[in-house]
């Protein structure tokens, strides 16, 4: 494997910096050659394999020697790009920004530190995952549910601070969470929050503490590495009741959207619902080719057929009830009637769902926080393994989403690709998020995958639509549509960038933040 | 109580010492046998049935008799470890903090034990 350097420094450099990383973490924890296969990412969606490259990883057992390598990062001028569990895949999995960058692989610190039944929450280092904390408090017998994304391998830490979603009640993970503790680039160790606070009882309860907030300058960022977090967990509500509702015509978006809102912001609707596309329910348990073996995008004729098959509509809500039973029926009475005036309109329970493998029993565990993996099937539908999300936010307005919709949908026929998404209702904003299939293996397909994704960054942007969050390669592009008054927010982020980690060591390129050193080249 | 708990957390420490209604902390990841690391790292994908990504993948790709990978019986140690360490197609690889080299033998033991 040919050996990358990080930008701008030296081999010798280089190899005085891994001796100072082995003596932290010991010899067997520093990775080179060979032993970086598991830090490319798989699903990149770039032609040039060595984009994303790491030059070497590094994975402390603690938080000290987060600290000391850190320190020694600094001083030889190595940057490191910060993974939990690497499992951040359509974004970049476990792959560095800039080619050449270290990965700090902290998936070796993997303590629960503590779950609060009485409280509930949790305070967990960053390699515990989902899959992790969910066995734990199983085995404890503690009466608290997680809320859990999709796939749950993925780190409790690193979800939260990528501003991740799940779908409990508890589904905006960043807002669940409650007090950190962090390092900062010059090796010093800060609490957030409470934790400030010699002996404080509090950390985990409560977020603001005195002064500024700052967490959220440790999320989606390169501030700084969080080495702990508090999350908060739901108790076990008295009762549980998922459902779906589907709807038969690519127009009910508009007014199904409509009808969400107010349920959602009274909050009538509890949990973190989902509008899900026609296909991408269809393709957790078909393929492409039981359909349709041309090239191209599903033709409507076919679609409807899948639809009667499968007995799913255009879009489908999946949702879920809790609380005790007069509390559930009363709320379920108001959701029914009001989606009742969507022509078409049909409602599920799961037993009412007879295939196996129906997305609605997958969702009724995923609603509850029970971790899963069984989402990834989707990828199945054309096979290849490659996919991306497009991932741009609109308010909770039917004619918003109809016409995000019609947008996305209208560039992705015309690139040959099928339209599969994610409709996730927010407080106040619906997340699009928008599945792009490739074949990983096939460098034209990539070649179009890319053109189109950086076309539907632009023009989402033109109308006014940002994304939350994107992979590795576009997080250039998509920084710089959040440009208002001559790139007021980049230029803020860079000065804090300049104060926090005037060496430039965390994570050069992170959502488009580069540090001086690296920035001159950069447009 | 973990032992392991830096001179950096006494607070924490009294806190599980002392809190009622507290579970207590473990390390998430201990050694174990090769079914446990299965069910562990590759079941959520690769069980039988429905639900299972990766068995469902392979049955479309291989035929149902090679879809769930604890009845296959032609699957070799030097497979395993490649397919392990640098992914198959849809599946992502395990990097060395996942899975080290002595649990992956132990999977590859796991996988390759004799059936009668």
């Amino acid at each position: 494997m040919k050996q990358i350097l990080p930008p701008g420094v030296s081999a010798e450099q280089f190899a005085e910096a891994l001796q100072a990383f082995r003596k932290v973490v010991g010899e067997e924890y520093v990775y080179t050659g060979q032993a970086l296969s598991g830090y490319a990412d798989p699903y990149s969606i770039v032609a040039d394999d060595e984009a994303h490259a790491a030059s070497a990883a590094v994975a402390p057992a603690n938080t000290e020697q987060v600290q000391d390598i850190v320190r020694a990062a600094g001083q030889y001028g190595v940057p490191l790009w910060t993974v939990s569990c690497g499992k951040n895949f359509a974004y970049g999995g476990a792959a560095p920004r800039m080619a050449g960058t270290v990965v700090l692989d902290l998936k070796r610190m993997n303590r629960i530190l503590e779950v609060n039944e009485g409280d509930g929450y949790a305070l967990v280092e960053p390699g515990v995952s989902y899959f992790d904390l969910y066995a734990h408090i199983q085995a404890k017998g503690c009466k608290l549910w997680l809320d859990v994304p999709d796939p749950g391998w993925g780190s409790v830490i690193g979800n939260a601070l990528e501003h991740g979603v799940g779908y409990t009640p508890y589904g905006d993970h960043f807002a669940m969470q409650c007090g950190m503790e962090v390092v900062l680039a010059n090796g010093e160790l800060v609490r957030t929050g409470m934790g400030a606070m010699p002996g404080s009882t509090t950390w985990q309860l409560f977020k603001y503490g005195f002064g500024p907030y700052l967490d959220g300058l440790f999320t989606q960022s390169n501030f700084g590495i969080v080495t702990k977090m508090g999350i908060w967990l739901m108790p076990e509500p008295p009762g549980y009741r998922p459902y779906m509702i589907s709807f038969q015509r690519e127009e009910d978006l508009a007014q199904v959207v409509d009808i969400l809102r107010p349920l959602k912001v009274n909050m009538v609707i509890q949990n973190a619902a989902t509008i899900r596309s026609l296909l991408l329910v269809a393709a957790t348990n078909a393929t492409k080719s039981q359909y349709y073996d041309k090239p191209g995008p599903v033709p409507e004729s076919i679609l409807r057929k899948i639809m009667a098959d499968q007995d799913i509509g255009m879009w489908n809500i999946y949702g879920a009830l809790y609380g005790p039973p007069p509390v559930m029926d009363s709320l379920w009475s108001v959701i029914r009637d009001s989606f009742a005036r969507v022509p078409g309109v049909k409602f599920y329970f799961p037993q009412d769902r007879n295939h196996p493998n129906d997305l609605l029993h997958a969702r009724a565990e995923t609603m509850r926080g029970v971790p899963r993996l069984s989402e990834f099937s989707f990828i199945n539908w054309t096979g290849g393994g490659g996919h991306i999300g497009f991932s741009p936010v609109s308010p909770i307005r039917g004619a918003e989403a109809m016409k995000q919709y019609t947008m996305v949908r209208d560039r992705m026929h015309e690139y040959g690709f099928d339209y599969m998404s994610i409709f996730a209702i927010g407080w106040r904003e619906l997340h699009h998020v928008v599945e792009l299939l490739f074949d990983r293996r096939d460098p034209a397909i990539k070649r179009k995958a890319d053109e189109l994704f950086r076309l539907l960054v632009r023009e989402a942007a033109a109308a006014g639509y940002g994304e939350y969050r994107t992979h590795l390669s576009y997080m250039d592009d998509i920084a710089a549509t959040y440009g208002w008054n001559d790139q007021a927010l980049m230029k803020l982020n860079q000065t804090i960038k300049d104060a926090l980690d005037p060496r430039g060591i965390l994570a050069p390129g992170k959502q488009g933040i580069w540090p001086a050193r690296y920035r001159g080249n950069r447009t | 109580m973990n032992r392991r708990l830096s001179p950096a957390w006494p607070t924490l420490a009294l806190l599980a010492l002392l809190a009622p209604g507290m579970c207590a902390s473990v390390r998430a990841a201990e050694p174990l046998p090769g079914k446990i690391l299965f069910e562990r790292h590759c079941a959520a994908c690769h069980a039988p049935g429905p639900g299972h990504a990766g068995t469902e993948r392979l049955a479309q790709a291989r035929g149902a008799a090679k879809a769930a990978l604890e009845q296959r019986t032609d699957l070799t140690p030097e497979y395993i470890r490649s397919v392990a360490r640098n992914g198959l197609i849809e599946m992502p690889p395990w990097r060395l903090t996942e899975i080290d080299d002595a649990q992956l033998d132990q999977l590859v033991q796991y996988l390759t034990r004799p059936r009668k």
